[in-house]
């Protein structure tokens, strides 16, 4: 029997519901693919088909909130101060849709949010990619020009821990993590800034 | 740039004492209140930015060596690298740079006055939060107050209106229609303060004390935990609340109220005032007449919460002080507040009758009793200076009658006996006298400020009514 797309989208989404829901519940590391597949009344088997690991069903997760995040961004905002500003909006809009899963995103560490990774296990560019699409934009936008692979890298890498020191944050209510964010954007911004002087600099003639 | 390493080679092997200790410490003592801190010979050195704080650190390294120059030579090495490594820490807290820059000019100027200066710079400590973007901003709104700005207010105005030494302060408007303020901290700044300043104090205080020395600890501690209530706006807006019941609509006094439902430990909100600064007011000309009437409500306020409220209001600044267009006067700043526990209160209670009498006697009393000072300790000079000094600060309010705040040899006495206090290292006392004494200066420099002629002694004895003190046996 085939199975419709809105079906299968469908399952997807109660899948990660139920997954969302025992995370929360009683954790991530209690909480079996079996419990996951029981909660969201379907086979063992079906749920493999949908995603062969617990992590699997994170990343997705974290995916489809990123997504999210990015769609609800407004990339043309004008009223902001500068390229720190607009990428901090961007960032803290994420983190808000990954609250959640905070806790469990050390998991995705060497997966989806790994900077080796350039396409998810479905389709389409990965996390990782769609992300960096919305850094350059913005940089372009603030008069950065196009934005080098290694700025892109180093980016990546104060992202990803940012949200490693972010799932670990036992301030109240993580407002360190925004410090961190807010100074990691300046030093990467200042950068970017220094960085491109430097080879304007050494193009003249 | 040039690495600390190479700064602390390169100062200088020398003092040059071009600036006697008194005069420098009466232009600390002036800038507390009259003016910003003048930078003084920093600004001779050319010097920006985080440069500052390491030639701080620099001057600070050289006023250390310089206090052991008769110890033996290995005990001069290790003051040398305790020294250099308070300079790395110094170094790495960038929001205490303004405050450690503070320290340092002051203390190289008065190489003799060392530990009370010492803390009494500390006293001044300001902290230097980095300026916070809109994102930021209303992303502290959203994780403190759980919701938009745009929402949670019927207006909120994107750029800061002022700065807070923690963070930055906005003007909004409530939907209910109240224009208020939110005095917002830069996120985790509290703590970071809490634990740097715990490190400074600990690598800036020899380990080694003599009595004197563990007496400015107990007021460097005494200090630090002063400043680390600056960093609970709760604290502050609890402070508020119980002010703000003191005044009766007559006074004309305000203390803005607290909205507790937009308040947290980060985030104060309170009603607007509107009005200008102290300074704005003074520039416009105002009659004596307006500048008395604004001196006594700042008096009237001020005996009222320490007899009332036994609270002692610390922060006499300028700054944290307004003038409405209707002639009364606003209060800011909760923030450094001395609640008068039952010693200080026994101790407020024996200093009444020297107010009240002006005898030399219960002056002597009343100081001895402060300084907690072995009796052999009080020598004739002791004696003479610390009653100079009291006699000069209880005098408007013995005498009564018109007295001429604005007098400038008046003002420069008081400054003076403090100076010469300090450099005879009179320094022991109850571990609040540092705020007290900032407060007291604080105070007199503002009704110098306003060239004031008032009477004093009528406006306290309305107040010290309120303390039920059996006063019969003086009065
Ligand atoms: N209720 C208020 N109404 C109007 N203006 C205010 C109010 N509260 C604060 N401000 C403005 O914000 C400035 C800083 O506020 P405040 O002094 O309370 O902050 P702070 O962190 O204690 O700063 P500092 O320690 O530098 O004095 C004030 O000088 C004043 O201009």
């Amino acid at each position: 029997m085939r199975v419709s797309a809105e079906t299968k989208q469908a399952t997807r989404d109660r899948i990660l519901r139920s997954a969302q829901r025992l995370f929360a519940d009683q954790g991530y590391d209690a909480t079996t693919t079996r419990d996951i597949a029981r909660t969201a009344n379907i086979a063992a088997g079906t749920l493999f088909n949908y995603f062969p690991t617990k992590d699997a069903i994170v990343a997705s997760w974290a995916r489809q909130a990123l997504d999210d995040a990015t769609e609800a961004f407004d990339l043309e905002a004008s009223d902001v101060s500068g390229l720190e500003e607009d990428l901090f909006s961007f960032v803290a809009l994420g983190l808000r849709k990954l609250k959640l899963m905070r806790k469990h995103l050390p998991a995705l560490l060497e997966t989806s949010l790994s900077p080796l990774v350039t396409h998810d296990a479905g389709d389409g560019p990965s996390l990782r990619v769609a992300q960096l699409e919305v850094v350059a934009k913005l940089a372009a936008k603030h008069g950065h020009g196009e934005i080098s692979t290694v700025a892109l890298q180093m980016y990546w890498s104060l992202y990803a821990g940012l949200l490693t020191f972010w799932s670990q944050d036992e301030s109240r209510k993580q407002e360190d993590t925004l410090a961190l964010l807010d100074q990691s954007l300046n030093m990467f911004v200042g950068w970017l800034r220094n960085n491109g002087a430097a080879r304007s600099a050494t193009n003249q003639p | 740039m040039p690495s600390l390493a190479q700064l602390l080679e390169s100062f200088p092997e020398t003092h040059d004492a071009d600036a006697p200790a008194d005069a420098a410490l009466s232009e600390m003592i002036d800038s507390t209140a009259l003016r910003p801190v003048p930078l003084g010979r920093m600004r001779r050195f050319g010097l920006l930015g985080t440069l500052q704080a390491k030639i701080a650190a620099a001057y600070l390294f050289y006023w250390v060596r310089g206090w052991f120059t008769s110890a033996a030579e290995r005990e001069r090495l290790l003051a040398e690298t305790h020294w250099k490594s308070a300079a790395r820490v110094l170094d790495s807290m960038s929001y205490l740079r303004g405050a450690a820059m503070k320290v340092g000019q002051t203390l190289a100027n008065f190489p003799d006055v060392a530990p009370r200066a010492f803390v009494e710079t500390l006293d001044q400590l300001h902290y230097d939060a980095p300026p916070m973007h809109w994102s930021l901003l209303a992303e502290m709104v959203r994780n403190e107050l759980g919701d938009d700005p745009q929402q949670l207010f019927a207006r909120f105005e994107q750029r800061a209106f002022a700065a807070a030494s923690l963070g930055q302060v906005h003007r909004a408007e409530l939907r209910s229609g109240e224009e208020v303020v939110l005095k917002i901290q830069y996120p985790g700044i509290a703590r970071t303060i809490r634990e740097d300043m715990r490190n400074l104090l600990l690598f800036l205080l020899p380990s080694r004390l003599s009595k004197d020395w563990e007496s400015v600890k107990a007021q460097a501690d005494d200090l630090r935990r002063r400043l680390e209530l600056e960093t609970d706006y709760e604290a502050e807006a609890a402070t508020l609340t119980a002010v703000r019941s003191l005044f009766r609509e007559d006074d004309g006094i305000v203390v803005p109220r607290v909205h507790s439902q937009f308040s947290t430990p980060r985030i104060l909100t309170m009603d607007r005032i509107k009005g200008v600064h102290l300074d704005e007011f003074v520039a416009r000309g105002p009659t004596q007449e307006q500048r008395n009437e604004v001196a006594k409500r700042l008096i009237r306020a001020w005996y009222r919460m320490m007899y009332s409220g036994r609270l002692l209001y610390l922060d006499f600044h300028p700054g944290n002080i307004m003038v409405l267009d209707d002639g009364r006067v606003g209060l800011l700043d909760f923030g450094m507040m001395l609640p008068l526990n039952d010693e200080l209160w026994t101790l407020f209670h024996v200093i009444d009758r020297a107010l009240t009498t002006g005898r030399r006697e219960d002056r002597i009393a009343a100081n001895e009793m402060w300084c907690d000072v072995d009796r052999d300790a009080w020598t004739a000079d002791r004696v003479e200076i610390t009653d100079a000094y009291a006699d000069w600060c209880w005098r408007a309010r013995y005498c009564g009658g018109e007295f001429d705040f604005g007098d400038e040899a008046d003002f420069r006495e008081g400054v003076d006996l403090f100076a010469k206090m300090a450099a005879r290292r009179y320094t022991r006392a109850k571990p609040c006298t540092p705020v007290i004494c900032r407060s007291q200066f604080g105070w007199r420099s503002i009704l110098y400020r306003l060239r004031a002629k008032f009477d004093i002694r009528a406006i306290a004895e309305s107040e010290v009514k309120a303390t039920g003190w059996d006063r019969s046996d003086y009065l």
